[in-house]
């Protein structure tokens, strides 16, 4: 019976291990970038990007393409995310799969981290030169210092060619040609290897003879001054005048060789240029609004007036990058990612064209998957319950106007 | 065979299990080193041992020193005072490279394409030679920590300036001037690590004009000199032989 229990134990281990040892070879590609992990109060309150274009779905290895369009600073930004003084302009990719070969705010190439302010509309373009091949989900994102990555729209970019035939040729101030992607790597091993090869020979120089038991008897008897000879001594020496005279003599040559080098370039850059973002002509005032949790719809009752002088209608409610689009007045022909756009999403009880001095109080419904797939039902649980968004207003001639949303949010149950 | 009796048989017998301890003991000692001393450096000296655009005349010349003296004070406080073997630090920090090596390389490189020219580890050994002979040839922990420790800092910037002196050069790149290791920092996207968090260049160091990393190295000097003398005694602590029962330890 012990021998059948046993036997039965031996081969549980066996199949635990078995078990283990399979599940490692399952490993799936983690794509995505944690976009609807991150709040939902965050996503809708904070940066609101529109306009984007990403110019190419597919790129060979050393072409270009960019994304462009604009993002505007949420001026009801929340208290518990630190303001965006410092921010950089960052891309959301899985590694250097692109270089970024520019990224530019207001026409200010952006380096380094910049000042936004609150409430202000800004045009950006990132140009990224494509390096690894494979399909990437390529983000727009501003990281604010105090707030972490705020993360936009992902749409799949394919790369092809081979990663080998990538060449990033650079040409210095001092007039040297070079490919940043390999540059000075010889030179680097070179030290590496010369040092380590340095000091794993004073350390063979004591490994070679017996160490530990003998050495600490030694010791314990008092005869630890035996251990270290006066060659010993000398070894010792020539290794330290050496390595300080191996030091002295290679930082001269390389000043000789490196005449003119420059410190690490860093500093905030303050002054970005907005958009100068048309008056707007249409008031809205949000009287309520809910989130019907059975039904996945956001429900606002909106007053609006047209303060204008040409008929307007509701076209397009973004809000966390998600577009929702009311299809008799505006069709998407931007290549949006179709996960995050809800093509007859936005649903307006009287979407007839608001005349001039006209004011309407009109119900106001923007229902998708997308409120669950992209989590911002979350919204609900988080510690301050509102929501924001930009509304899109669109003239006979086409012509748009943002206007920008912001107000408690009820959620409803039943 | 009875308790009293010995496990070996001969002098030559006893010679081979003793060489054969010492290659398990130093074998044992320098991966445990390597995970350790890895493990401290990556979150202490971190983005600065990291990334060539990290590696500022000012607070990675601050810094680096200061939080690598620690494992090569400690581990010299056992080899010399048990052993009187020179070379605690050496070990240290050529285990801490080599563990620093297989990452960046496997990791940085092979897993996410990290230019290696982008990410190589900053090189520690000189003022670790210094540190094991200033030890063995004065026999004092006083003198290692004060004139050791001294060296320790102030021999790591020229001891990397071979390596990252080419990165310094200058160019134009889209009507901006950066050095070669800007612009790594700015092709290769980092996305969790955006250009804010980069600590370099900071401080109140004005009135040197261009000749910082002296005055930076001299100060890193100075705390590598604490540092040395606490990792000491955390050594000694650590190296007693409280931990274990038995007798004639």
């Amino acid at each position: 019976m012990k021998t059948i229990k046993d036997k039965i134990a031996k081969l549980s281990f066996v199949a635990l291990l078995l078990a283990v040892t399979s599940a490692m070879f399952y490993t799936p590609t983690a794509s995505a970038h944690g976009e609807k992990s991150q709040a939902a109060f965050m996503r809708m309150r904070t940066i609101h990007w529109f306009d984007l274009d990403w110019s190419k779905d597919e790129v060979a290895i050393n072409d270009t393409m960019t994304i462009s369009g604009k993002f505007h600073v949420f001026a009801g930004w929340p208290e518990t995310v630190d303001k965006p003084e410092v921010s950089f302009l960052n891309i959301g990719i899985p590694g250097p799969v692109f270089i970024r070969a520019g990224s530019w705010i207001g026409g200010q190439l952006v380096p380094r981290s910049v000042t936004l302010e609150l409430g202000d509309t800004y045009e950006f373009k990132v140009l990224l030169k494509a390096r690894r091949p494979g399909d990437w989900h390529v983000h727009t994102m501003m990281n604010v210092e105090g707030g972490g990555p705020i993360i936009g729209p992902g749409k799949w970019v394919t790369i092809t060619g081979s990663m080998g035939d990538f060449v990033n040729p650079l040409t210095t101030l001092t007039g040297e040609t070079i490919d940043l992607e390999d540059y000075a790597l010889d030179n680097v091993y070179f030290w590496h290897g010369l040092w380590m090869a340095i000091g794993v020979a004073w350390m063979m120089f004591w490994i070679k003879r017996p160490m530990f038991i003998p050495r600490h008897i030694a010791v314990t008897s008092g005869k630890a001054d035996t251990l270290i000879s006066a060659a010993d001594k000398k070894v010792a020496i020539a290794f330290a005048a050496g390595t300080i005279g191996l030091v002295m003599a290679s930082m001269g040559s390389t000043n000789e060789k490196y005449p003119i080098t420059t410190p690490l370039q860093a500093g905030l850059m303050r002054g970005i240029k907005a958009i100068e973002m048309p008056e707007t002509s249409v008031a809205v005032k949000v009287e309520d609004a809910s989130y019907r949790v059975p039904g996945r719809a956001m429900q606002m009752t909106l007053t609006i007036t047209n303060n204008g002088d040409s008929a307007v209608r509701l076209g397009e409610f973004n809000t966390a990058s998600v577009r929702f689009l009311d299809a008799d007045v505006l069709e998407d022909e931007s290549g949006y990612p179709d996960d995050l756009l809800a093509e007859e999403g936005l649903t307006v009880s009287d979407n007839s064209p608001l005349a001039p001095g006209e004011t309407r109080t009109v119900e106001v419904t923007a229902s998708d998957a997308a409120w669950e797939v992209y989590r911002l039902a979350d919204l609900i649980y988080d510690p301050d319950s509102r929501f924001a968004g930009l509304l899109f207003f669109f003239d006979e001639d086409g012509n748009r106007q943002m206007v920008m949303v912001d107000a408690p949010l009820i959620p409803t149950f039943i | 065979m009875s308790a009293s009796q010995s496990a070996v048989r001969s002098r030559a017998e006893a010679v081979q299990v003793s060489r054969t301890l010492d290659w398990m003991i130093l074998f044992t000692l320098f991966t445990a080193v390597l995970g350790g001393y890895h493990i401290h450096y990556m979150l202490t000296g971190g983005d600065w041992d990291f990334w060539t655009d990290w590696k500022d005349r000012r607070l990675w010349v601050t810094v680096a020193p200061i939080v690598s003296i620690t494992f090569p004070a400690a581990v010299q406080a056992m080899l010399w005072y048990r052993y009187r073997l020179p070379f605690g630090a050496v070990c240290c920090v050529i285990a801490l490279m080599l563990g620093e090596w297989i990452n960046r390389y496997l990791n940085f490189w092979g897993w996410t394409y990290f230019p290696v020219n982008f990410c190589f580890p900053s090189n520690l050994v000189p003022g670790a030679i210094v540190l094991d002979v200033v030890l063995m040839l004065s026999s004092s922990f006083v003198l290692t920590a004060v004139i050791g420790g001294m060296a320790y800092g102030l021999l790591f910037y020229p001891g990397n300036w071979p390596i990252i002196a080419p990165l310094h050069v200058p160019v134009e790149y889209n009507g901006m001037m950066f050095t070669l290791a800007d612009l790594q920092g700015y092709h290769y996207v980092r996305t969790g690590t955006p250009e804010y968090i980069r600590m370099v260049e900071k401080g109140t160091l004005r009135t040197f004009g261009k000749d910082v990393a002296p005055v930076s190295a001299f100060f890193s000097a100075f705390v590598s000199i604490i540092i040395y003398f606490l990792w000491h005694y955390f050594g000694r602590w650590f190296n007693k032989t409280d931990f274990v029962s038995g007798e004639g330890i």
